[in-house]
């Protein structure tokens, strides 16, 4: 039942499962002590009843029972050894892999992530691993128990009575038909469930999210017939359900009860003529329930670690995905560090790029050259590449074709760790950890003392609104800074570039806009990079575009024009019709009609 | 509805299926402890042999056969019929509560995000069906089993049932100290899964900075951190089911060992049977397995409890009362054609956030009479969407400002008032079906084919139908969640097509031209010109020449009428008006010579 594939999947579990091989090694001894002592008690049982009960002697019945007693204690200190151990040594297994997992999504490359969907990432690392630990540990622990102890019993009853230890055996095969036809039935219903839920939750959510327009189409009736559909659907599945759980559960509890019958049938000439004692008759009767019930739960066992193997799957495809820089020939870090202290040029020369292998060209041709203390502005419609190059410039992303030399080195052979310094991201969407601001503008770095925090916050003049706050520095940010403005967080993510020191600014200017107090802040802050600073920017504002030294207009991955503001608009060409296209969308603001 | 209310309510809907489990359940634990009576006769005839003991031995282990059997079949039906209610119930519930949502006004989806609202209707239910279902059999069969399995005990030995029921007492009163502990655990680990799940989202999220920036092994100690919380909790609980959970299992096996010693004495004083041992023996299962289910049957009330607080913070909510009322056809035709009057109409949001605090509607009046189109021209903040919503009542506005000929809006409910005007929002919400289906959205009366309605002919005003010729299944294409397959363009052109498609008697387009260019917005609105018949229009803009053709247009600037007039009156009268158009003007007239260049 369980395929060889599948094992495969289970190789990364277990290699970090055996680090715990102490802890292991004691649970699985405590296995036969357990076995053992299961044995024991029934074995026991016949002792007292036909040594003691039906020859009515009294003498050591009571050691007997002392015995007993002692059979049991021993039984369930070996039961919760072995299982507490093992458990143990599942789930720390669970957290090292989680450890594992976490540090390998910090070293993926980004086209990773433009594939994969954040939540799907997120579950590998809890729901997985979540399944992982009730699924599959505590499945394995019972079944391995479960059946190493029923295989034991029917032993042990062959044993003491093959006679009778057949004539339960004979109700075995009915059973195992049956368990095994109600969970295909189950098995298929189980399908018709989750797609009819899948619809419903699905059809659910539409109609919240649109809500307003199915109250302001007056269409209240008709989504409701479409939704009950889906639940009439599911009901009746479940109903079915219901029914096959039904029966595989009565008839389990009901075969004890028939079986004990059978067996006094069966027994009956037997015991007169003493070829079966009382005592074993009781015994069997006893120990029937230790072997019909496993026998219900074996099924149900293998299925849920049957379950568990997508998860196996997933997690697996996370170990197997591509690292970042794997397999690439880069320069030794050592022979970078003073050729890569400052920054000095970045030339691209007939740059070209394609995300995966066979796409179009997000980048076709691309040359310039950014020396130290310019200003760059990259121009165009959404689509154009501006963020591409500026990607490609971090090292976002890899495999670009042509060259592209910073300080003279070619990028590629560059290690990503070795450059980073030398660039400061301000990024679109801002990213707040759910820290205090001291946190979010020093990143937790030790070298940036209390002072350069304050210095990096009045530079780019947020210094004052974060006076304002309750707790100023200390204030704590909430999920991705929504209790701030959307202006104020990103003047505390200039802050944090200026504070983390590197000489290039790479800005991807926002389009949403902001309260016109803090865009004034902003915009001074810009400004004053613009003054002072290396930047190269994908811009909207005119007043950012103006001041750049160079003004490169991006068309479909080309260059398309370049030159200073003023050049520009003289050949009145594509940067000129862009300012306008941008003047219609953003007219209700007076962004860039003002100083049009 | 009171809690108490709301559980016999959905009691009542299955109180036959409920009734008839009652019975089975009862029959079913009756069985139980009758067979080990008839066990015990069999087993005692077992030394004895005469011909006459050996036939009646026969006999007691038919019936042990016979009666199995029949409670296996009972036992089934016990199943399915307290089972099924639970089901039942979760259906109901679903709807109801889907019927209510649907229902309820503005003010109430904008206090409940809608992932709340599923989670309740996808979780919460589960709890209610566990309560009306498995919690429902569980309490009848531990209250059943619970007191039968004694008095049969009693009736064979009361010594030894007194003696016998001690260490099941003392490991059942173990076991629920530790379930306890093990629930506040298991709240508690759950909390821990949910701080790792919001950290992890949280770095994952801001991923990219934390490679550009370096902070890995900060983030990871971080993670390290809240895994190790969620390790510990794990291993307390690990620590309890292994070690405490068990115990009342093992006082079963200490029943049994009690019960062969003590019973054992009492055999050889000849006080009991050995037939009565064995009995003995299978009634101490039938004492242990139902104390260990009221473990499970508390969980699954108090859960069952938490879900009913949180499914009736939804019911409990009633459907404005004005809502409830339908007009019949006679008012319904009585109202058709009327004019709208906008009286003195002032707007402020209840619950102001940042956002809004600023924006309310201060004293506007205006009418808009059969036929004619009014224009509504505004910049970004200037109350035009409020406006709109008021004029919709979407938001909740208050009595004696929109009347609808002599009627106000706000005695006649939501779902009649919008069979008068329909609104095509800025955003338009599209489902993830077919192009024709979203068209047709709303429109669809019970039984009616969808091919009666010209769907083509709307799409063709609405200037869609070339773009669906283009698609590969033409307007039975799937525009994806949310029409993410479409433009922006065209998901606006879609609704205004599903606006067009049922006559309605004010049609109002809330700023639903910005997405297209200028000649697709003038051919848009000849389009719902040629549609037009007798009915009138809102056109709600910021950009003139959208208003244009309008018969009179309404200037509104910090949620105030600052001028009205036609086109051309405007252009001479309100300096606001004149300097917009000159400025789009002149970006219209850029742009049109621009646009050879490129």
């Amino acid at each position: 039942m369980i395929k060889s594939l599948d094992v495969q999947y289970l190789k990364h579990f277990f290699q970090y499962a055996a680090r715990y091989k102490k802890t292991a090694i004691i649970g699985l001894l405590m296995m036969p002590i357990s076995v053992l002592a299961n044995l024991l008690f029934p074995w026991l049982v016949i002792q007292v009843i036909d040594e003691h009960l039906t020859p009515g002697k009294y003498d050591g019945l009571m050691l007997l029972i002392a015995f007993m007693l002692a059979v049991l204690v021993v039984n369930y200190i070996a039961d919760a050894v072995y299982t507490y151990c093992l458990r143990i040594t599942g789930q720390k297994a669970i957290f090292d892999i989680r450890m594992a997992l976490f540090k390998r999504i910090l070293k993926l490359p980004r086209s990773y992530y433009d594939k994969t969907p954040t939540g799907v990432t997120l579950s590998r690392l809890t729901g997985d691993l979540e399944v992982i630990g009730d699924s599959f540990v505590l499945g394995v622990l019972s079944l391995v128990k479960d059946s190493i102890n029923t295989l034991a019993v029917l032993i042990f009853m062959f044993f003491i009575n093959w006679q009778l230890a057949l004539l339960v055996l004979l109700v075995f095969p009915p059973v195992l038909m049956l368990t095994q036809y109600v969970r295909n039935r189950l098995r298929k219903m189980y399908v018709i469930t989750r797609s009819s839920l899948a619809k419903s939750t699905g059809f659910l959510q539409e109609c919240l999210l649109g809500v307003k327009t199915v109250q302001l189409y007056g269409a209240e009736a008709e989504v409701e017939a479409k939704y009950h559909r889906y639940t009439e659907d599911f009901l009746r599945a479940q109903l079915k359900t219901n029914k096959y759980d039904a029966s595989l559960f009565s008839v389990i509890t009901g075969i004890t009860s028939i079986t004990i019958g059978l067996i006094i049938w069966y027994g009956s000439g037997k015991v007169l003529a003493g070829v079966v004692s009382l005592g074993v008759l009781i015994a069997f009767i006893n120990t029937l329930e230790k072997v019909f019930v496993p026998l219900r739960d074996f099924t149900s066992q293998i299925a849920s670690i049957q379950r568990s193997f997508a998860a196996f799957e997933h997690i697996e495809e996370l170990f197997v995905e591509d690292l970042e820089e794997q397999g690439l020939t880069l320069l030794p870090a050592e022979s970078l560090l003073d050729k890569l202290a400052n920054f000095e040029t970045l030339e691209f020369k007939n740059v070209r790029f394609q995300y995966n292998g066979t796409g179009p060209y997000v980048l076709d041709d691309v040359s310039f050259i950014l020396n130290k203390g310019e200003q760059l502005a990259l121009v165009g419609t959404t689509g154009s590449g501006k963020s591409t190059i500026i990607r490609i410039m971090n090292k976002t992303y890899l495999n670009y074709q042509g060259s592209i030399l910073l300080n003279g080195i070619e990028l590629s052979s560059i290690p990503k760790d070795s450059m980073l310094h030398l660039f400061s991201l301000m990024q679109q969407d801002v990213f707040l950890f759910e820290k205090n601001i001291h946190f979010n503008i020093s990143l937790g770095a030790k070298e940036i003392a209390e002072d350069a925090v304050i210095d990096a916050a009045e530079y780019v003049y947020a210094h004052d609104f974060i006076l304002g706050l309750a707790d100023q520095y200390q204030f704590e940010l909430k999920n991705n800074g929504s209790n701030l403005s959307a202006g104020q967080a990103q003047l505390i993510s200039f802050a944090r570039s200026v504070a983390q020191g590197g000489q290039v600014m790479m800005l991807d200017e926002a389009t949403s806009s902001v309260d016109s107090i803090t865009e004034n802040l902003i915009q001074k802050a810009i400004g004053r990079l613009f003054e002072e600073k290396t930047v190269i920017a994908i811009a909207h504002r005119l007043s950012t575009i103006r001041h750049s030294d160079q003004i490169l207009v991006l068309n479909q991955g080309k260059i398309v024009e370049r030159g200073s503001h003023q050049d520009l608009l003289a050949m009145s060409g594509v940067y000129a019709s862009l300012l306008t296209d941008n003047a219609n969308i953003e007219d209700a603001e007076g962004l860039l009609l003002s100083e049009a | 509805m009171t809690k108490s209310k709301f559980i016999l309510h959905y009691l009542m809907l299955n109180k036959y299926s409920y009734l008839f489990a009652v019975v089975c359940i009862f029959v079913v634990n009756y069985l139980q402890v009758e067979i080990p009576r008839y066990i015990q006769l069999a087993v005692d005839l077992l030394n004895k042999a005469t011909l006459e003991s050996q036939a009646g031995l026969l006999e007691n282990v038919q019936w042990v056969i016979a009666l199995s059997v029949v409670m296996v079949v009972i036992r089934i039906l016990s199943r399915m019929y307290a089972l099924n209610p639970g089901r039942i119930t979760e259906a109901t519930l679903k709807n109801d509560v889907f019927h209510r949502l649907n229902r309820l006004p503005a003010t109430f989806h904008q206090r409940y995000a809608s992932g709340k609202l599923i989670s309740i209707i996808n979780n919460d239910l589960t709890g209610i069906r566990l309560f009306y279902g498995i919690g429902f059999l569980q309490f009848f069969n531990i209250l059943f089993a619970l007191s039968l399995t004694p008095i049969w005990m009693w009736r064979i030995s009361p010594q030894l049932t007194l003696y016998s029921v001690v260490p099941i007492i003392v490991a059942s009163v173990i076991f629920w100290l530790g379930f306890r502990k093990l629930r506040a655990l298991q709240a508690q680990r759950l909390l821990a899964l949910q701080n790792l799940s919001e950290q992890l989202m949280n770095y994952l999220s801001g991923i990219d900075l934390i490679k550009n920036q370096q902070m890995g092994d900060w983030a990871t100690s971080e993670v390290a951190k809240i895994n190790r919380q969620l390790f510990e909790c794990t291993m307390k609980i690990a620590k309890i089911q292994t070690f405490f959970m068990p115990i009342l299992d093992y006082a079963n096996h200490f029943m049994k060992v009690l019960i062969l010693g003590l019973g054992g004495y009492y055999l050889l004083q000849a006080q009991l049977s050995i037939g009565e041992i064995t009995a003995f023996l299978s009634y101490s299962v039938l004492l242990a397995l139902p104390l260990m289910h009221l473990g499970r049957i508390a969980t699954v009330y108090q859960m069952g409890m938490i879900s009913i607080d949180s499914v009736q913070k939804i019911l409990n909510n009633e459907v404005p009362s004005t809502d409830m009322l339908r007009m019949d056809d006679a008012e319904k035709s009585a109202l058709k054609g009327s004019t709208l009057w906008v009286k003195n109409l002032s707007y402020r949001y209840p619950h102001a956030e940042k956002e809004h605090s600023e924006v309310t509607l201060k004293n506007l009046s205006f009418s808009i009479q059969a036929g004619e189109k009014v224009g509504v021209l505004g910049h970004i903040g200037a109350g035009k969407s409020t406006l709109v919503n008021c004029l919709n009542h979407h938001l909740s506005i208050e009595t004696g400002q929109v009347y609808w000929g002599d009627q106000d809006i706000t005695q006649m409910s939501r779902h009649d008032w919008r069979s008068y005007v329909r609104t095509i929002t800025q955003e338009p919400f599209l489902f993830s079906d077919t192009v024709a289906e979203n068209v047709t959205f709303g429109a669809k009366q019970p039984g009616q084919n969808t091919a009666d309605l010209d769907v083509a002919q709307v799409l063709n005003l609405s200037q869609l139908s070339e773009d669906v010729q283009r698609f590969s299944a033409g307007d039975q294409t799937l525009v994806g969640e949310k029409g993410i397959m479409l433009s922006g363009g065209q998901k606006q052109r879609l609704s205004i097509a599903r606006a067009l498609l049922t006559p309605c008697d004010l049609i109002i387009m809330d700023n639903v031209l910005s997405a297209v260019d200028y000649d697709t917005e003038r051919s848009i609105l000849k389009g719902v010109f040629k549609r037009m018949q007798g009915q009138s229009l809102l056109v709600v803009s910021h950009r003139v020449s959208a208003l244009e053709y309008m018969d009179n247009i309404l200037v509104l600037d910090q949620g105030e009428i600052i001028a009205r007039g036609t086109h051309s009156q405007l252009l001479k009268s309100s300096s606001y008006y004149r300097q917009t158009w000159e400025l789009q003007q002149h970006e219209l007239h850029e742009h049109n010579e621009m646009e050879p260049a490129t």
